[in-house]
């Protein structure tokens, strides 16, 4: 199978790395810190009028900075705009294999490594510096499962959108910033979407960023209803037809271009 | 100077060759680091201050924070993408020029869509000191002061972009280095130093020295301790600093090998 070639190959690439990126993971530990000293710091003597006590941000903020290496930090535009900008995609885009398919599993390998070499070195490095929450029920392991590959499909689809609008802009810095943005900030990197003053807070619970940190951070601390899994498979499914439908329409464009 | 007003001047013609591309990234990289301040801002009105400073207080910590990274962003991007010249093997070409390869890299190219964090950290510190509602021999005091806070952010934030840069002529890429020694050191400085741990603030006050460029200052200048003496620290730690890292850099060009390619 093809794309699970690539998976593998991607993966095998992000290996070359370890140390560069071993330091990088303390620079995500430290931006941890940071945010949970910050919450300390509001949070004294105010814990009576917060739904949260320091402990439960403490543990938000440990797992949002190891889900942000699953489904926030992705690669701009999956790489899409490079062959926009040399001409390969018209290649890409003409052979036998799906393109999106082909993009999306290349970024598949480089995550499965983010998990490994990322996200579990920084959840020991919380677990052993100020904790981390560990799911007490059985049950919970399979939604949070769920939950985390959904919140990685939704990313994956926002980053695809951004490189293949490459297409038709051919610069997508600026879209990968405002998307990024849109992701940390509405979707509860450092601030619980419950937190954001009234009309926000409820906006940002239908859009999609909030499925891919918010929700599956709260269902791994057991603090959201598992219902919240719908949600993420409508933005998954949604997302998913829309990229593909756009393929669609980029192929059309490069044909009646000639490539 | 002449020299390298001229090529900033070459640099600035260039990019404004594609207008609409420099109009639509500074406003998004505005528009980020505004969602940014929102969210600080939703914290602070919720739970009124962090460890005794308001939003206010803030405020001016994260504009002199943010105006500082912005500013070095946008003159020292070559400095701040230096891995490429490493990897790319362009380094080589630097060092047969007859002006020395540091200013070569300063007038190269300048990232003007960084201006408009820049401008958003510039409106957060006027909402800021518009809000403190101070004493007019304070406000006074501050707004002079200003200039040499930021000044001094932007030759930290430089030297620090600067040893960054210099890790490339052993390690090749740096890109990781930076998120260590730039992003969050810049992140952290949006906030007081008293929130945080004992071991981070000493990284803050010795190896990676933020904490000097705002919350030093504005300490004594809002009257939550220090004295007068906090507002000779900045730029002196900021004239060490810029020292330091220039010899750093003079080093790692003595002992840089070419790969050949």
């Amino acid at each position: 199978m093809v794309y699970w070639i690539l998976l593998q190959k991607s993966f095998m690439t992000n290996m070359q790395y370890k140390v560069a990126h071993l330091i990088n993971n303390a620079a995500s530990a430290i931006f941890g810190f940071v945010f949970i000293a910050i919450w300390a710091g509001v949070l004294q003597g105010k814990e009576q009028s917060s739904p949260y006590d320091v402990m439960d941000m403490t543990y938000y903020i440990a797992a949002a900075q190891c889900i942000l290496w699953l489904s926030g930090f992705l690669t701009a535009g999956l790489n899409i705009q490079n062959g926009v900008r040399n001409g390969a995609i018209s290649l890409e885009l003409a052979r036998p294999t799906n393109f999106f398919l082909y993009v999306t599993s290349q970024e598949a390998g480089r995550l499965v490594y983010n998990f490994f070499f990322r996200s579990i070195p920084i959840g020991l490095v919380f677990a052993l510096t100020v904790g981390f929450y560990v799911p007490q029920h059985l049950s919970s392991y399979l939604f949070i499962s769920i939950s985390v590959l959904l919140a990685i499909i939704i990313s994956v689809n926002l980053h695809y959108l951004v490189g293949i609008s490459a297409c038709w802009t051919t610069e997508v810095a600026w879209a990968h910033f405002v998307n990024f943005t849109l992701l940390a900030g509405l979707g509860g990197q450092m601030v619980p979407i419950d937190f954001l003053p009234a009309p926000l807070s409820t906006l940002t619970q239908y859009l999609p960023f909030a499925g891919a940190i918010y929700y599956p951070v709260m269902v791994f601390l057991e603090k959201a209803s598992n219902d919240v899994i719908w949600f993420q498979l409508f933005w998954a499914i949604a997302l998913t037809l829309l990229n593909l439908w756009i393929t669609e329409r980029a192929r059309q464009k490069l044909e009646i271009q000639g490539g | 100077m002449n020299l390298y007003l001229k090529l900033l001047s070459g640099s600035l013609r260039s990019r404004m060759q594609y207008k609409m591309n420099f109009l639509v990234s500074s406003l998004s990289y505005g528009l980020i680091m505004a969602v940014d301040f929102v969210l600080l801002a939703a914290i602070l009105q919720r739970f009124d201050d962090v460890k005794g400073w308001n939003l206010y207080e803030v405020g001016l910590l994260y504009g002199i924070s943010s105006v500082a990274i912005t500013l070095y962003r946008v003159f020292g991007v070559e400095i701040h993408n230096f891995e490429r010249y490493m990897v790319e093997g362009e380094f080589d070409s630097l060092l047969i020029r007859p002006v020395s390869p540091l200013s070569l890299l300063l007038t190269k190219n300048l990232d003007l869509s960084r201006i408009g964090g820049t401008a958003q950290g510039v409106i957060i510190l006027v909402i800021s000191i518009i809000g403190l509602s101070l004493e007019s021999f304070d406000m006074l005091l501050l707004l002079l002061y200003l200039p040499v806070s930021i000044a001094s952010g932007v030759v930290i934030c430089f030297s620090l972009g600067l040893l960054t840069a210099t890790l490339a002529f052993w390690t090749q890429r740096i890109k990781d280095f930076q998120t260590f020694t730039l992003y969050a050191p810049f992140n952290a400085a949006n906030y007081p130093m008293n929130i945080y741990p004992g071991w981070l603030k000493i990284i803050f006050f010795t190896v990676i020295p933020v904490g000097f460029m705002n919350y030093t200052p504005i300490l004594f200048l809002l009257n939550k301790g220090g004295n007068i003496w906090n507002l000779a620290w900045p730029p002196a730690v900021a004239l060490v600093f810029l020292c330091l890292s220039l010899r750093f850099w003079q080093f790692g060009i003595r002992h840089y090998h070419s790969t050949g390619s």
